[in-house]
């Protein structure tokens, strides 16, 4: 996967960097705003990393000007900003994902990884994984044939790990797509209510499909 | 800047000479008035009794001729009175009367005139006459002696004189003592702000207790000084006791990295370690993120509020949290009102309700229980109150946990920064509400646990 990694701080691109390499990404870096704008625009990325305080160009702005230039590659800003009011002008901006700094290197790649995934998706009725089956019209679930009764959120909660199958996702991803919470909750909360899908959706069946990623978060996958 | 001139430039003198400027046109006004009431009727007094005379006489030369009136003007001028007469020829010739000459210009009408009386006619003084030519050319002079009122008349204008000099000078006087006076109340306020400049933050200003303006001012100064050194005092506890808090993970972290660069290399252990130093990090950073929170509810004033549907937030709390809490041996109930509604912000609201649930859980043993009710009370406030059967707080202690990094002894085992409450209550007073800590449910140990009440005004 190609990411651009438009970043100012030379040291924490590096990281970035680093890290991304690591996970088997094709990196290249931009120190500003408007070099990171020119980049985006000509390059073919697949992720567009990108800082929200950059010099020559703000974050919000470089992805502003590239939705309007018709540039629909996904977008994940940084920022030590990340109260409310940020993010939503971030996301407003056209911005595909928001974190906030610090943020620890699984979570920026396990986001990195769920936006191409997610990238250019048809809009789904149903959802697949292995003999796991999600109808969304009917609000259903089925595995193996057979009817499992989920209650509202968790059937959420299970089609927010569908749609990222295959893919790492955070304890963080899950409290903000799924509670459209934006704190850390002190307590086990979001592994407790993991632990409460999975006896709903594996303890019946041989192959486990929820598996515990240690210390990163969850991978729904056959 | 020299004292004198200081005064010369205050408000007060400023003022007092505004009032001595009124005193004095009053004080010309009142005089005006006295003088004409008194020496001014006196003169017209005179000049009515000189028409009648005049007339009378008049009316004998037009009866008799020069002779009759020769005749008369001698009679009266014998006479002992205040009235004094003259007749003299075309040519100014004194043909009888008080005077051996006419002591005044001639015109041919009747004229009232000031004159002086000549030395030896009378006693020689002012006097107020009536000068005129009769048909044919003698002229008639009839005047009053002045006299005694010309006296009392100089003697009022004297007394008016001295009344507008003292006058002016008591208004200058007292508006100088006044402004002094205004002055060194100024004074003390300026001194005790140059002295909290100067650092000492202990300083008031004297409140004389005479309840002036003064007075109201400075109180209101040491009202807000007090606010000041209260706030300063709290920084300095938060600053202490960051400091204080942060040493200890701090210092773990650096043991972990240190001990695992000591030991021969060992990828499992170095992972160990490199892994708790990460969680210390973590704690660290947590640390600072509640702090940065905190402390932008508390200065902030810019915050967007909106119509927070509250009632469907708590009860999605409540199902968000039921399941750790039962996980943790925690009986978990809730019981929300419908349309529960607040003016706020949506995230805050969430995060200092999820503070106070997150703190019941956390120091309620397993076995315990937790209760989330929210209500609209008699007052229309809505109460959301989170009660446990934990081991409470002592209701000294109740106020102190709600103070930034404040955590009760036997929580001092336990994570957390000591900021939930304190954002919690950050949170009420940005939505003009408030968070009352009370005796909570019945415990084991045969005490009350704690409640922890968060009433905000409902929205309309």
């Amino acid at each position: 996967m190609r990411v651009l990694v438009v970043e100012d701080d030379a040291e924490m691109a590096e990281t970035l960097k680093t890290s991304l390499v690591a996970d088997s990404h094709d990196v290249e870096w931009a120190a500003d705003g408007d070099a990171g704008y020119d980049m985006a625009l000509n390059g073919a990325y697949d992720v567009i990393v990108l800082d929200r305080m950059l010099p020559k160009k703000l974050g919000v702005s470089v992805v502003r000007e590239l939705r309007e230039k018709g540039v629909s590659t996904p977008v994940l800003i940084l920022s030590a900003l990340h109260d409310e009011d940020h993010r939503v002008e971030g996301l407003n901006a056209g911005a595909n994902d928001y974190l906030g700094k610090p943020f620890s290197t699984r979570e920026l790649l396990a986001r990195v990884r769920s936006l191409w995934h997610g990238r250019g998706r048809e809009p789904q009725t149903r959802l697949q994984v292995g003999d796991l089956e999600m109808d969304l019209l009917a609000r259903t679930v089925r595995r193996g044939g057979k009817k499992l009764d989920l209650q509202p959120r968790e059937f959420r909660l299970l089609e927010y790990l569908m749609r990222n199958a295959g893919q790492t996702v955070t304890r963080k991803m899950l409290l903000e797509n799924v509670w459209d919470y934006h704190f850390d909750p002190q307590t086990n909360v979001i592994d407790v209510h993991i632990s409460r899908l999975r006896s709903k959706i594996d303890r019946d069946f041989a192959q486990s499909l929820l598996h515990t990623v240690r210390g990163s978060g969850y991978r729904l996958e056959v | 800047m020299r004292p004198s001139l200081a005064l010369l430039r205050t408000t007060t003198f400023r003022l007092a000479l505004v009032q001595a400027g009124v005193v004095l046109a009053f004080v010309l006004a009142l005089l005006g008035y006295i003088y004409i009431a008194t020496i001014g009727q006196l003169t017209r007094d005179a000049d009515v009794l000189l028409d009648q005379e005049y007339a009378t006489l008049e009316r004998a030369y037009a009866e008799g001729g020069i002779r009759r009136l020769e005749q008369e003007v001698g009679e009266r001028a014998a006479r002992d009175g205040p009235l004094l007469y003259v007749l003299a020829e075309s040519n100014g010739a004194v043909l009888a009367g008080d005077f051996t000459t006419l002591p005044a210009i001639v015109r041919n009408a009747p004229t009232h005139i000031d004159l002086n009386l000549p030395q030896g006619a009378g006693e020689g003084g002012e006097a107020r006459g009536l000068i005129g030519r009769l048909i044919g050319g003698p002229i008639l002079l009839v005047a009053r002696d002045l006299g005694d009122s010309a006296v009392i008349s100089d003697r009022i204008r004297r007394v008016l004189w001295t009344v507008l000099v003292l006058g002016v000078l008591v208004s200058v006087a007292s508006g100088l003592m006044g402004s002094w006076l205004a002055n060194r109340r100024a004074e003390d306020l300026s001194n005790t702000a140059r002295e909290v400049m100067a650092g000492d933050l202990t300083r008031r200003a004297p409140v004389r207790g005479v309840g002036d303006e003064f007075d109201t001012l400075a109180e209101a100064l040491n009202a807000m000084l007090d606010r000041l050194e209260q706030l300063m005092q709290t920084t300095r506890t938060a600053g202490d006791a960051i400091a204080h808090d942060l040493r200890s993970p701090l210092t773990r972290f650096r043991q972990k990295l240190e001990s695992a660069l000591d030991a021969p290399p060992n990828t499992e252990a170095d992972r160990v370690a490199l892994r708790k130093a990460v969680e210390e990090a973590d704690r660290l950073l947590d640390m600072f993120a509640g702090v940065l929170r905190l402390a932008r509810v508390e200065a902030s004033n810019n915050w967007r509020f909106e119509l927070v549907a509250a009632t469907d937030i708590l009860r999605e709390l409540a199902e968000f949290y039921e399941p750790a809490a039962e996980e943790e041996g925690l009986t978990f109930e809730s019981a929300v009102e419908e349309d529960l509604r607040v003016m706020g912000d949506v995230g805050l609201f969430t995060q200092a309700v999820s503070n106070l649930i997150e703190n019941s859980m956390k120091y309620t043993p397993s076995g315990g229980r937790v209760e989330v009710r929210a209500v609209k009370r008699q007052d229309g406030r809505v109460e959301i109150a989170i009660s446990d059967n934990g081991p409470g707080v002592a209701p000294g202690d109740r106020e102190r946990v709600l103070e930034r990094f404040v955590r009760m002894e036997s929580a001092r085992t336990t994570q957390g920064a000591g900021l939930g409450l304190s954002l919690v209550a950050a949170v009420a007073r940005l939505h003009r509400g408030g968070i009352h800590l009370r005796d909570g449910l019945d415990n084991s140990a045969g005490g009350k646990g704690l409640c922890a009440a968060l009433v905000l005004p409902a929205a309309p």
